[in-house]
């Protein structure tokens, strides 16, 4: 028999039976959908992430922190090392460094004459801070003066216009109250500040990875920080490096770790990229593997239908066999069905999993979207990463997807095809 | 052996096994059929006629002897050889043995389709056949949509279009009424007359066997008598 007539026929006995050959192809679909569109959302999620921190963090600077960004998640015990405004000199001195400054923060309040936001505040050194991060920390509207005054402030775009509706909070020449409440053994106390807005940022979005600037920033002059935090603790180090090689990266990471010991953690670019791409490629696995399960399923339905419709089929086999069908021929018309059924099922999954895809960056999106309300800097920041999510869904993804579709069905079909095969002509035939 | 011999039969034993009991369906058949030959195998139920049917259409292997078409004998084939043989044979059942998603043309093409014909000539062949047996008219009907006398044509035309060798039929007639059977009977005289087709039919029916030129009576396994028929 022909492989075009085997497919031809198989594909009759599958229209046949539309209900059931429609669910037991609904169990791949799922399968297919559900790895599709959680590996092509992860892989959206991974390309916005890469590319809005490599806005946000240059391949030629370092961050240098006492506990590192991820070290917060190993669990392990906080020492109590800092980093402190004068460690800076230490880090200029070595080889490949061509400038480093200090960034203070922590969280503080604003308030105008008639709102109040709760924000995070950061010191930094105007000038030094504008040549590391020369394309975002660029006012849009006044300036970033090269001699700043005490009560100088500089603020991001979400600050603002928060809402996001042009209801602005503070322009240029306005006078904010900044509150920073210290802890101290217990007992807390306020410190404040009347400042003055000297610039407002343009948009950057993204996130600020790495101690860049951000749109829920507010950057105030770092001996006014030192005042309002009542220390000379820093929150990070920015190193601007002389090259991106990686040689430079590697000797001046080594070098700044001997200086503190080993007890600051630093950071590249290339090294969090890694650290995320490691992140997001074992998060990845998960959902394949979760998504894998639910194909497992429907393969166990697909052998289970199979089997059903090989008892109620005998008979028809008697007669293929009659009419001089070899036992081969009949395994190629079941295995035609399975993989027929994967075929339908894989496309199908594909569409439908992209749809659910977007779907999910669209609840993400408007979920964030909603947190990112007044004065929640985080969630402005979330907000403009979800938004901009794309579902990536890639020739190879839609390939294995399919490939998978086919190849569960095909495995589960192969036991019910090959005893259809092996069905003895006359015993099929008295089958009533 | 005679070169119009089309079929040879020797010493053909069956025994099945049910459980611990050997069933003895045949005990021991030897006869021959010549090319043209209209042969009708007639005995009580039970006495082993299909079971010797199915392996003329070589469905089946011998426990024991032999039997040979066209000088091939089958107790040595493999699976895949005995299904090449059975291209070579036309089988028409008492249950029509149609399938049912599959229309007269689609039914008549099946045999050439597992064979692997190319689609333009099965088409071709099967709507051929179909016009000869007088189903011009129905070629796109289903199983369902066609009466009982109208499906047992499909089948006899299914069995044909390969050209084979001979034309088996176990009670071809035992669904029909008694105008129905003897027009399906009719069709088979004319196609044993007109393309000379050898033809052996299974019945219990004297309308039918009477048609037939050579009667073997089978009893117990056994041949009780094996006549040409008289009248
Ligand atoms: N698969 C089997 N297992 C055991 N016994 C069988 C099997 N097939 C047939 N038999 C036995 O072999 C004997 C012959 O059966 P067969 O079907 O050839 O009879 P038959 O002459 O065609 O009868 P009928 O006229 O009723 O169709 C019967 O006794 C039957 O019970
Ligand atoms: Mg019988």
């Amino acid at each position: 028999m022909k492989s075009r007539d085997t497919l031809g026929y198989s594909f009759s006995a599958i229209r046949l039976r539309k209900l059931r050959s429609g669910l037991t192809t609904l169990g791949i679909v799922i399968g297919i959908a559900a790895i599709v569109a959680l590996l092509s959302f992860t892989q959206g999620f991974q390309v916005t992430m890469t590319t809005q921190f490599q806005e946000g963090f240059a391949t030629d600077t370092l961050v240098v922190s006492a506990g590192g960004m991820f070290d917060r998640f190993s669990g392990e015990e906080p020492s109590d090392f800092a980093l402190y405004v004068n460690d800076t000199a230490a880090v200029m001195e070595i080889d490949g460094v061509d400038l480093a400054t200090p960034i203070i923060s922590g969280m503080g309040s604003l308030d105008s004459e008639d709102s109040h936001l709760d924000l995070s505040v950061s010191g930094v050194n105007y000038t030094e801070y504008s040549t590391l991060y020369g394309t975002t920390f660029v006012a849009e509207q006044g300036e970033i003066p090269a001699v700043p005054a005490n009560d100088s402030v500089v603020i991001g775009s979400s600050v603002y216009d928060p809402w996001g509706n042009g209801t602005i909070f503070a322009d240029i020449g306005d006078e904010l109250v900044l509150t920073i409440t210290i802890r101290d053994n217990g007992a807390t106390h306020e410190n404040n500040i009347t400042v003055t807005v000297v610039g407002i940022l343009g948009e950057i979005g993204g996130t600020s990875f790495g101690g860049g600037p951000s749109d829920s920033g507010v950057y105030i002059t770092l001996g006014t920080a030192v005042d309002l935090f009542e220390s000379e603790e820093v929150s990070s180090v920015v190193v601007q490096l002389v090259s991106d090689d990686e040689a430079t990266i590697d000797q001046v990471t080594l070098d700044i770790e001997a200086l503190f010991d080993n007890e600051a953690s630093v950071l590249s670019s290339t090294s969090v990229l890694e650290m995320m791409d490691t992140m997001l490629g074992t998060i990845e696995l998960l959902l394949a593997g979760i998504a894998g399960i639910s194909l497992l399923v429907a393969g166990i339905g697909i052998m289970n239908i199979m089997i059903v419709s090989l008892m109620e089929r005998t008979r028809e086999i008697g007669i293929l066999k009659a009419l001089g069908a070899k036992g081969r021929t009949v395994l190629g018309i079941f295995l035609s069905e399975a993989l027929l059924i994967g075929l339908i099922g894989g496309v199908i999954g594909i569409v439908a999993g992209s749809l659910l895809a977007n779907v999910f960056s669209g609840i993400f999106g408007g979920f964030a979207g909603g947190m990112g309300g007044v004065g929640a800097g985080a969630g402005s920041q979330l907000t403009s990463m979800f938004t901009t999510i794309t579902p990536v869904l890639t020739p190879e993804l839609m390939f294995w997807a399919i490939f998978y579709g086919v190849v569960v069905s095909v495995v589960f079909g192969l036991y019910p095809a090959y005893r259809a095969s092996k069905l003895d002509p006359v015993d099929a035939l008295r089958k009533e | 052996m005679n070169t119009d011999t089309i079929l040879e039969v020797q010493d053909l034993k069956k025994t099945y096994q049910l459980g611990s009991v050997p069933v003895h369906a045949l005990r021991g058949v030897t006869f021959q059929v010549n090319a043209g030959d209209f042969v009708s195998i007639l005995g009580p139920s039970g006495s082993g006629k299909s079971t010797l049917l199915n392996m003329i259409g070589a469905l089946d292997r011998p426990s024991e002897g032999d039997l040979s078409i066209r000088g091939t004998g089958i107790s040595t084939l493999n699976d895949n050889e005995l299904a090449d043989l059975r291209q070579r044979v036309g089988f028409v059942f008492q249950f029509f043995n149609l399938i049912s998603r599959l229309d007269a043309v689609g039914n008549v093409e099946l045999p050439l389709t597992i064979a692997g014909v190319p689609s333009k000539e099965r088409r071709a062949r099967a709507e051929k056949m179909l016009g000869k047996v007088g189903l011009g008219d129905r070629m796109h009907h289903k199983p369902s949509q066609l009466s009982g006398g109208e499906r047992q044509r499909v089948a006899v035309a299914r069995a044909l279009v390969t050209d084979p060798s001979f034309l088996l039929m176990d009670e071809p007639t035992g669904n029909l009424d008694s105008v129905t059977a003897s027009e399906i009977m009719d069709l088979v005289d004319r196609v044993n007359q007109e393309f000379g087709m050898t033809i052996i039919v299974v019945t219990h029916d004297p309308a039918v066997s009477n048609r037939a030129r050579r009667k073997i009576r089978l009893v117990d396994g056994h041949i009780e008598s094996d006549e040409v028929n008289h009248n």
